[in-house]
């Protein structure tokens, strides 16, 4: 009945051939995943390197093919902003196989909820109807929103590096060598395609940079997930950084991920932490607008047009990002063709991560890659859900509590994080973008849903 | 071939149009006929100022889009490629011409396909007009189809052509003479010509492709798919197995029982075949073609007795087998999921056939048996009768209690207790709640299980019950809540948890998620229930249990209970001293950010933002040091501030324990900065305004006394509160309050013998108007935000609204209230006594 070790191995093995484990099995992960998951907190901390991922929508081939891309688990360090099921034909296997890795590997792999990982939008959009389809009962389907109450409602990255290691890859045919800044500059982003290739890279504040592909020369400006800048002479969407003078390994801020955004009721990420989130994702109010909002081009708050959540703009983003000591927000939920973009002056970024959304949106998807800084020492990150006595996290400010020992000083509350830093900008974390395509037809049958078994009328 | 007359010549009054760069050209106005020549059927339109002047001559091919815009416009492509258009003055003109238009086409057509004119003789004319398939010309054919495509006249007169001309059952033997010549190109081409007939999103073509002479044949064609070359699919295999309809009661109507088979091929295309490639027009065209057999289907069924009976007679024939005995319920189980999306009213047709039939005895057997998928399919079945009446399941329910058989009810909490299959558990907690829930029948189960439990039950709180529902309810827990709860009952005297079964842990999470949800909807008969039964201490012991979810449940039970704004509940978690578990859940986790952590939080969160007066007292009382200790949010601090502000003000005291009911200050107020350390001290003062409260005198009677009183505040910014003037109205909440509850909240605080009851003295009360304005401010915001909840606070701040207007009247109040102490005030006003009042205090509910 146990599904433990060698167990759960055979049930990952049985899901990467993208096969359902039997109704007993899903039970049992499905029990240990809230076990585990409700260890977790509100905002679950993260240390770089991480690599963090948007919707997948049940594309359970195209998941494959970011394993592909990105580097299995364990080897990388997974950050999934939710949206797993739904759409798609393969939602159970691909939130099956996610689930059972997190039970495997509970430190490589972090799971948070998006607005799909609902009671409500899943009747409608297709994961009820495949558990009722493969199981021929909606148990499973019960099992899983179960589990769905228990994800984090965001994750917080930390200890990520300014600049990242330039990768030793080929350059894509297309561009000119030419144009890529040396790999001793202090690369701020980098662009490389399901095959390693390095399709652009952008050196952080060095005027005499100029992007890969000819990129703010030629009309490509427009279709560049990149914040276009005004002009050619400085680095792509790094319009911050007139800070950077000093030393390029200054720390960076921690990097937010949500599946939609920010809330109105929401100023500081602690107060995510006074939520609580097992429960379905409400109509309104703070959890429903951290995974339902979307950022907008706009002052302020904005109504949105998908019924749920808000629109945001810039002035809230960069005010939020401040007060909390956040260079980036990283987030998921929009459908954006290049796979990424980055918004507000590279304070905020869309990933997405279903390329071919649905079979026929023939858009690319992206994962972003977030480097270690190797300085990472001095900063503690909050305790998430560290087992036996937890020494980490927050500095309880009396004399009891397992935290006073000389470990405690070194905790910080994470609104406070560096408060000497607070009057400037922070610089953004490298960010290396992988793209991709969608899984090859051929290494798959023609994705279908599962026809109903037998029929009486 | 004859041809009939041409229309009525009627002369219509037309304006034409021809689209030059781009512009709509006006080529003038005049009459317009349709004409039958010798040459072919034409459309001629002569000027009205020069009736010799055709403005207008053109011939109407077989195959050109015509379309008629609005009421008055018909549009179309000249042969040359020239946009045309005629803009009539009168829409029976139009329509005339329209009809015309369209008989010619449909002739030319059929003439067409009599004189064997299919082949391309006049492809010019008729750009659809597509050669007889063979393996020769499909690259053609598959290029013609896609020009016709992309225009939606092509696409009509495709759809038309295709039919006409029966061209799908010339394209099928095509699929298996390429497949014996293994020639991939042109199966890849068939398919795409197949793909590209369905998603012409032509009824007709889609209802044609399922009929079994082609079915077969179409998707054997749709099995080569061009963008997975290397890859077959089994659609003929998989369709052409028969066992998969399965006929429990023989079908006799030819008709329904070939809308059977249609629908199953339709849903097989659209989940399977076409899945990937489906656009939404098509999905929709497929999903309403589906709806609408099943609706057929369904209507001849329960419409037909003698089937009903047999079907019905499977389960009561003694010579029947288990097996088709489980295949009927199954049967039914797929009539009552159709008939979800039925209108209500053939719905309840459908439920009464089925009910007289004995459905309820089916049910019932169902969920007995051993095999879990019959037992899920037969709670399915409930869920859907509830779904849609559950009042009439009630009151069957309730006739079974009257004549002295067994409920449902009893049945399924029976099962419930013993069920293993979490699955079947949970649907049978969630019938067990619809059944019980007062107030349901608008929302329904289903919606239940799939949406936030607590927002329905705000929504349905809405409604006034029903009188049967009540008894009904208060039947349940004269009887079966006793055999439900029994297990959490049983808990008393368990020592250790460490050995929880799954299986139990699941009963337990289950049993204290319906005892959630029915203190929510059944107020008062299961505060009772649960006191009686002491309940609450069971569900803290769960807390004890290793296994977090469970722990999870039993702080949600209990946020649930706090939630409520009940006194009697509130005394009831103090005494049985709930908060020690809670707290120890809280210090467990403290240091970690865990979800367990988070909801501690947010439940003490809740207590200091609603103000829970008992709850503060209590707990600030006793956990104080422990709070003081937790400084990584300020909740803790912020309860002890609220504590403080409580109790320094002297005088305070009083009117806010007579007031309890109601909110007060926000946190961090610089007043409690001030005091907050002082904790002796403030003791003692307010010790001292107790005892010169009951001490009585009746200076206060007369007093002007604001100004005095504040004079005498050590607090003084408070009093220039800049509201000052405005609120006379909130005062008054004040004025009265007191009056309704002196009584107890002065017995008690004289009787009991607490750490914090009256010592001495003599002084005024410093800085009560302030402190009460202040209050009332607050207050009143949050009583917007929580205007949902209708806890005693809501009643007590309104009641109190009607009486007197003034700070004046407000203390020439009290002393009266002092005087008549024996007139018991309304229950809800004693909410918060005075400390430790513990189970005395709740006599007087």
């Amino acid at each position: 009945m146990s599904i433990g070790g060698s167990d759960l191995d055979r049930a990952i093995t049985q899901l990467r051939a993208c096969k359902p484990i039997p109704e007993n099995q899903v039970r049992e992960l499905c029990y240990k995943a809230r076990e585990l998951l409700i260890e977790e907190g509100n905002v679950v901390g993260v240390d770089a390197p991480v690599t963090i991922c948007g919707d997948i929508h049940g594309q359970f081939h195209d998941l494959m093919e970011l394993f592909r891309v990105g580097g299995d688990v364990p080897d990388t360090n997974y950050l999934f902003m939710g949206d797993f099921v739904d759409r798609g034909f393969y939602s159970l296997e691909s939130f099956l196989l996610l689930l059972c890795l997190k039970v495997r590997y509970p430190d490589r792999i972090t799971l948070i909820r998006g607005n799909h990982e609902s009671r409500q939008i899943t009747t409608v959009y297709g994961f009820y109807d495949e558990c009722l389809r493969k199981y021929g009962s909606v148990n499973v389907w019960r099992y899983c929103c179960e589990v769905f109450d228990f994800l984090a409602l965001g994750a917080l990255v930390t200890g990520a590096a300014t600049s990242l290691t330039p990768t030793d890859g080929p350059i894509a045919e297309s561009i000119q060598s030419m144009d890529i800044p040396d790999a001793d500059c202090d690369i701020e982003i980098e662009t490389l395609n399901a095959q390693g290739e390095i399709m652009y890279r952008y050196a952080r504040n060095s005027d005499s940079q100029s992007s890969a592909a000819s990129q703010a020369n030629s009309n490509a400006a427009s279709s560049s997930p990149i914040a276009p800048t005004p002009s050619n002479t400085g680095p792509a969407g790094t319009g911050a950084t007139s800070s950077a003078n000093g030393s390029s390994k200054s720390e960076t801020g921690a990097v937010l991920c949500v599946h939609g955004g920010l809330s109105p009721l929401i100023d500081t990420i602690d107060k995510i932490r006074l939520l609580d989130r097992k429960q379905e994702v409400p109509h309104e109010g703070a959890m429903c607008d951290l995974l339902w909002s979307d950022p907008d081009e706009i002052d302020g708050w904005g109504l949105s047009p998908r019924g749920a959540g808000f629109l945001f703009g810039a002035d809230i983003v960069k005010c939020f990002n401040h007060k909390n000591d956040l260079s980036l927000i990283a987030r998921a939920h929009q459908l954006v063709m290049e796979g990424f973009k980055e918004m507000f002056e590279s304070t905020i970024v869309t990933v997405w991560s279903a390329p071919n959304y649905c079979y026929r949106c023939g858009n690319v998807a992206a994962i972003l890659e977030l480097g270690e800084d190797g300085s990472n020492a001095g900063f503690v990150r909050r305790g998430n859900g560290e087992r036996g006595g937890g020494g980490r996290g927050w500095v309880l400010g009396s004399n009891d509590g397992p935290n006073a020992n000389g470990m405690s000083n070194e905790n910080r509350r994470l609104s406070s994080v560096l408060g000497d830093s607070m009057g400037r900008p922070r610089d953004g974390p490298g960010r290396r973008y992988r793209v991709f395509e969608a899984a090859p037809q051929d290494s798959r049958g023609m994705p279908a849903k599962k026809p109903v078994a037998d029929y009486f009328l | 071939m004859a041809l009939v007359a041409p229309p009525s010549n009627d002369r219509k009054r037309v304006k034409v149009y021809e689209l030059k760069n781009n512009d709509w050209f006006d080529r003038g106005t005049g009459f317009c006929r349709g004409v039958i020549a010798q040459e072919g059927a034409k459309i001629l339109v002569a000027s009205e100022d020069d009736p010799n002047r055709q403005l207008l001559e053109t011939r109407i091919s077989k195959d050109d889009g015509y379309q008629k815009q609005q009421d008055t416009l018909i549009v179309w492509t000249e042969q040359n490629g020239t946009d045309m258009a005629l803009s009539f003055q009168e829409p029976e003109g139009c329509a005339s011409i329209w009809d015309f238009v369209n008989e010619m086409q449909s002739r030319l057509q059929r003439l067409a396909h009599d004189d064997g004119l299919s082949d391309d003789i006049d492809s010019a004319a008729s750009p659809i007009m597509l050669p007889n398939p063979d393996l020769g010309n499909l690259h053609e054919i598959e290029n013609h189809m896609r020009a016709a495509n992309s225009t939606p006249g092509g696409r009509e007169a495709l759809a038309k052509f295709v039919l006409a001309h029966e061209y799908i059952p010339k394209l099928i033997p095509l699929v298996e003479m390429a497949e014996d010549l293994e020639s991939a190109s042109d199966l890849h081409r068939l398919c795409s010509i197949m793909k590209m007939l369905i998603l012409l999103n032509d009824t007709a073509i889609i209802e044609y492709v399922v009929t079994d002479d082609v079915v077969l044949g179409v998707v054997g064609a749709l099995e080569y798919d061009p963008d997975f070359p290397l890859h077959k699919a089994n659609h003929r295999q998989y369709l052409s197995d028969e066992s998969k309809f399965k006929e429990v009661v023989k079908i006799e109507d030819t008709a329904t029982k070939k809308k059977i088979h249609f629908t199953y091929r339709l849903q097989y295309l659209k989940d399977v075949v076409l899945a990937r490639i489906l656009d939404d027009p098509t999905f929709s065209v497929l999903n309403s073609l589906i709806f609408f057999h099943q609706v057929d289907i369904v209507q001849h069924l329960q419409a037909n007795g003698p089937f009903l009976r047999e079907l019905f007679g499977i389960f009561t024939g003694p010579e029947e087998t288990s097996e088709r005995r489980k295949d009927a319920v199954l049967f039914i189980q797929q009539c009552t999921q159709i008939a979800k999306s039925l209108q209500a009213q053939s719905r309840a047709q459908m439920y009464q056939n089925f009910i007289s039939n004995g459905l309820l005895d089916v049910i019932q057997y169902a969920i007995k048996l051993a095999d879990v998928s019959i037992r899920l399919a037969g709670m399915d079945v409930l869920q859907a009768l509830i779904d849609h009446d559950a009042l009439m399941v009630r009151s069957y329910v309730f006739k079974a209690i009257q004549d002295g058989s067994k409920p449902l009810t009893d049945t399924l909490i029976e099962l419930f207790l013993i069920e293993v299959d979490l699955g079947v558990k949970a649907q049978m907690a969630d019938a067990i709640k619809v059944l019980l829930d007062p107030n349901a029948n608008s929302a329904s189960m289903e919606a239940l299980g799939r949406t936030n439990s607590d927002f329905l039950a705000k929504v349905r709180g809405q409604h006034p019950p029903m009188p049967q529902t009540d008894s009904f309810v208060q039947k349940f827990y004269d009887d079966s809540a006793r055999k439900l709860f029994q297990p959490l009952k049983d808990l008393e005297g368990r020592e250790s948890f460490n050995d929880m079964s799954v299986q139990e842990a699941t009963l337990y999470a289950y049993l204290v998620d319906v005892l959630c949800f029915f203190i929510k909807q059944h107020s008062f008969r299961s505060k009772y229930f649960i006191l009686s039964e002491g309940l609450a201490a069971r569900v803290a012991q769960l807390m004890q249990c290793p296994i977090k979810y469970l722990k999870l449940t039993a702080l949600k039970y209990f946020r649930a209970v706090i939630g409520l704004h009940d006194e009697t509940h509130n005394r009831q978690l103090i005494m049985h001293q709930v908060f020690e578990p809670i707290m120890k859940v809280l210090f467990d986790t403290m240091p970690r950010d865990n979800l367990l952590n988070s909801v501690c939080l947010e439940m003490f969160e809740f207590i200091k933002r609603e103000n829970i007066k008992i709850l503060v007292q209590y707990l600030v009382e006793t956990h104080r040091e422990k709070f003081q200790g937790i400084t990584y949010v300020d909740t803790f601090q912020n309860l002890i501030l609220r504590y403080d502000q409580m109790h320094e003000p002297v005088t305070t005291q009083e009117l806010d324990q007579s007031f309890t009911s109601v909110d007060s200050d926000t946190p961090g107020r610089p007043l409690s900065m001030v005091n907050g350390g002082k904790w002796g001290q403030g003791l003692k003062e307010l010790d001292a305004d107790e005892e010169a409260y009951f001490n009585g005198s009746d200076d206060e009677d007369d007093l002007a006394p604001a100004a005095k009183i504040n004079g005498a505040s050590p607090v003084k910014p408070l009093v220039n509160y800049p509201d000052d003037d405005v609120d006379d109205d909130e005062m008054d909440i004040l004025a009265s309050a007191p009056s309704d509850s002196t009584h107890s909240t002065s017995s008690s605080a004289q009787t009991q013998g607490s750490p914090n009851t009256p010592k001495s003295s003599d002084e005024t009360p410093p800085e009560r108007i302030s402190e009460k304005r202040r209050r009332e401010d607050d207050e009143e915001d949050e009583l917007l935000a929580s205007i949902s909840s209708s806890g005693p606070k809501r009643r007590a701040s309104l009641s109190s609204n009607s009486s007197v207007g003034s700070l004046k009247s407000l203390r020439r109040k009290t002393p009266t209230i002092a005087s008549t102490k024996e007139n018991a005030g309304p229950k809800k006003m004693s909410l918060s006594l005075p400390l430790k009042s513990g189970g005395e205090g709740g006599n007087t509910e």
